[in-house]
């Protein structure tokens, strides 16, 4: 291997080693002993190997309850907002008319507005609909973050394919509803799952809509890991032990779709 | 058949979980802090039993209290009929808060904390019950102070005993003495004690000394107006930079050293002594299997060697800042009676709480009750820093956390640099308060 080679695998080396460095400490210090993981100066690996933090999973119900909570929300909130990003964009990107490309100019700026500015509103508008605590209000809260971004990333697919595909399914007697569903989203499918995969990342990590809009039925799980850390204690070891396994799914997902990751994010890469 | 299915999973689906909840004729619903929780725990289970209400705990995270409460008030919500909150959000909720005026009776007030009673009060009413108290103590490590050579070589080097020190100049000399190379590989691995430059603890530990030097409030004055660059502020501020900046006696990186790190050091033996909260000596003794959330576990055989005492005293005599948490009735709530009635159980019953591991209390009597009983030794302390003459809660102005966060803990991280005078930064605190508009 000539030492160019080597060099540009050793900077690939680094730059994944300081990516995955935060989330290593993490999984490692859950395997800790609860003084270990509050050491001072805190160790790298394991002075004991220990699974008393993720005995909280077993013995405390609200954690399984919150992962549950998590995993609808973001069904929820993906189905919706790649539901409603789909016939948007194919008709953003079919028609290519001004006040299309405008609409689409507009979903982009809806990204700019800072969540706690509609906050409040939106807390107001959900108990006013008493739907304040459940799994919709959550997950229509969510909806507001990833549909512009949806659209986006589905206009830029759905550009990717020939319009000819639709004007052949129109000839064989396909309604344009028809014709979308049969034969362009089957085309489109990596750039949906790929578009899928950014909306459900968006719902399982969000935090502050889901603390304000959530008391106990539908706390989700990155609240419940915040308790954790409460006034008078830390407890990084049950902390780090959720986190990790709050993780584990979307993890296990990411690299059982990677090939249609990576076909769908470069779908849109090169136009005909 | 299709269609009915499917309405049924959009009627779940929008009602959510909530619909599958069995419904009671009154239920209160609490919004309380996680970490606290288990003090009304015992307390709201009697409750239930003797009145029939039901009382639902909305256990949130501590800044989630505040988020809640005030998006319930911006958009005049009832979704709570009593929220426990933190001494610093009494100004913000205030004017959201039913008056408690007929719960604090003389015998009451009597019976309670005076620092407590004051944090509760707004504009002349009771606008919060408090539900527990606690305060900064000093931990000790009894094993190095009942060590008979550790005695010998302090009083030849002092000239007074080796016991828990009870002022600034005793406190120094034994982190002082404390401070060393245990093991001889010329790094220190005892500290005396420690200093907090990280949030939370870096602005309540400055602010106890400044009470303690005489001060008649921290920052703010009662009116209102701006104290914080006062002779007893300098004073504290001097006496707690040196110990790291001039004295060298604490782990050498303060700013990331907040409660949670400096509790941590003490339990694992790198510090001899530490500034601390009362409740952390009992919680201590119970593992996580205790079912506390986060306690962090070092067990009863470490906490043998622990010992506690009040918090030392300056010029001005003991003194500390209190936190307590106090239980309001939010004006939009539609169950007041039975919220009322709550509150004042909960205050008849404070003493259950003080049989929780966080074993803490409002109320005098039932803190009196248990000091001096096994496992419960470092009441004594806490009492008696309770009752300190300079213990005074933090200023009540609506944005106190804001003055705390922009001013004050940038102030203290300032000086700990060491290479700003505390003069210096105190006279950049004024000017940061006066662009806020204190005066």
């Amino acid at each position: 291997m000539n030492p160019g080679r080597l060099l540009v695998l050793a900077l690939v080396a680094f730059v994944m080693l300081l990516y995955i460095s935060p989330y290593g400490y993490m999984m490692l210090t859950s395997f800790k002993p609860a003084e270990d993981a509050l050491a001072i100066p805190p160790h790298i690996l394991p002075r004991q190997f220990s699974l008393d933090s993720y005995s909280r999973f077993a013995k405390d119900a609200e954690v399984p309850r919150s992962f549950l909570n998590s995993f609808i929300v973001a069904m929820m909130s993906t189905t919706l907002a790649v539901s409603l990003a789909l016939p948007a964009a194919w008709a953003i990107s079919r028609y290519g008319s001004w006040p299309g490309r405008f609409f689409l100019l507009v979903a982009l700026v809806t990204r700019m507005i800072p969540y706690i500015a509609i906050a409040i509103p939106f807390f107001a508008l959900m108990r006013s609909f008493r739907l304040t605590d459940t799994w919709l209000a959550v997950a229509l809260a969510h909806v507001t973050i990833s549909l512009p971004l949806a659209i986006w990333l589905l206009a830029g697919f759905l550009e990717a394919i020939p319009s000819e595909l639709e004007d052949a399914a129109r000839v064989d007697g396909c309604s344009r509803a028809a014709a979308l569903l049969r034969v362009i989203v089957p085309v489109a499918a990596g750039g949906i799952v790929v578009t899928a995969i950014f909306c459900f990342l968006a719902s399982w990590n969000e935090f502050l809509y889901a603390l304000l809009l959530t008391s106990v039925e539908a706390k989700t799980a990155p609240i419940v890991i915040a308790q954790f850390k409460s006034q008078y204690s830390l407890d990084w070891g049950s902390m780090t032990a959720v986190g990790t396994l709050y993780s584990l799914p979307v993890i296990i997902f990411s690299l059982f779709m990677q090939r249609r990751i990576v076909a769908g994010m470069t779908m849109g890469a090169v136009k005909g | 058949m299709k269609s009915v299915l499917l309405l049924l999973i959009v009627l779940l689906l929008v009602t959510g979980p909530a619909a599958l909840a069995q419904d009671e004729p009154v239920t209160l619903r609490v919004l309380v802090e996680g970490g606290g929780i288990s003090l009304q725990l015992a307390a709201a289970e009697l409750f239930e039993e003797q009145t029939g209400h039901t009382v639902e705990f909305v256990e949130v995270p501590y800044p989630s209290v505040f988020e809640q409460l005030a998006a319930e008030m911006a958009t005049g919500g009832s979704a709570f009929d009593v929220a426990t909150i933190d001494v610093v959000w009494i100004p913000a909720f205030a004017d959201f808060a039913e008056p408690l005026d007929a719960l604090v009776t003389d015998e009451v007030a009597a019976d309670i904390f005076p620092a407590l009673l004051a944090d509760g009060l707004w504009n002349g009413s009771y606008v919060g019950m408090p539900t527990w108290a606690n305060a900064e103590v000093i931990y000790y490590r009894k094993d190095l102070w009942e060590d008979p050579d550790e005695q010998a070589a302090f009083m030849a080097e002092y000239g007074y005993e080796l016991a828990p020190p009870t002022t600034w100049q005793e406190f120094t000399d034994m982190a002082v003495f404390f401070t060393r190379d245990s093991d001889g590989d010329g790094a220190i691995d005892l500290y005396g004690t420690d200093v907090k430059g990280a949030p939370p603890g870096a602005d309540v530990e400055w602010m106890v000394h400044v009470l303690q030097a005489g001060s008649p409030g921290v920052v703010l004055g009662a009116d209102g107006s701006i104290i914080v660059d006062n002779d007893a502020h300098l004073a504290g501020l001097e006496f707690y930079v040196s110990h790291h900046c001039d004295l060298g006696i604490t782990p050498a990186n303060p700013l990331e050293i907040g409660w949670a790190e400096g509790e941590n050091l003490f339990f694992q033996g790198v510090t001899a002594m530490t500034r601390f909260w009362g409740h952390a000596y009992r919680l201590q003794q119970f593992d996580l299997s205790g079912g506390l959330v986060g306690a962090p576990y070092i067990g009863p055989e470490a906490v043998a060697n622990v010992g506690v005492a009040p918090m030392i005293a300056g010029e001005a005599g003991i003194g500390s800042i209190p936190g307590p948490w106090f239980n309001i009735v939010p004006k939009s709530s539609e169950n007041k009676e039975a919220a009322m009635a709550f509150v004042q159980f909960m205050y008849d019953q404070n003493v259950l709480g003080v049989q929780e591991p966080l074993g803490l209390s409002a109320r005098i009597s039932a803190f009196e009750q248990f000091a001096g009983e096994e496992n419960y030794e470092s009441l004594t302390a806490l009492i008696a820093t309770l009752n300190g003459p300079q213990t005074i809660g933090r200023p009540l102005v609506p944005n106190w956390q804001q003055v705390n966060d922009e001013v004050v803990v940038p102030m203290v991280q300032d000086a700990l640099g060491c290479e700003v005078s505390p003069a210096d930064a105190l006279a950049w605190a004024r000017g940061e308060l006066e662009a806020m508009g204190f005066e």
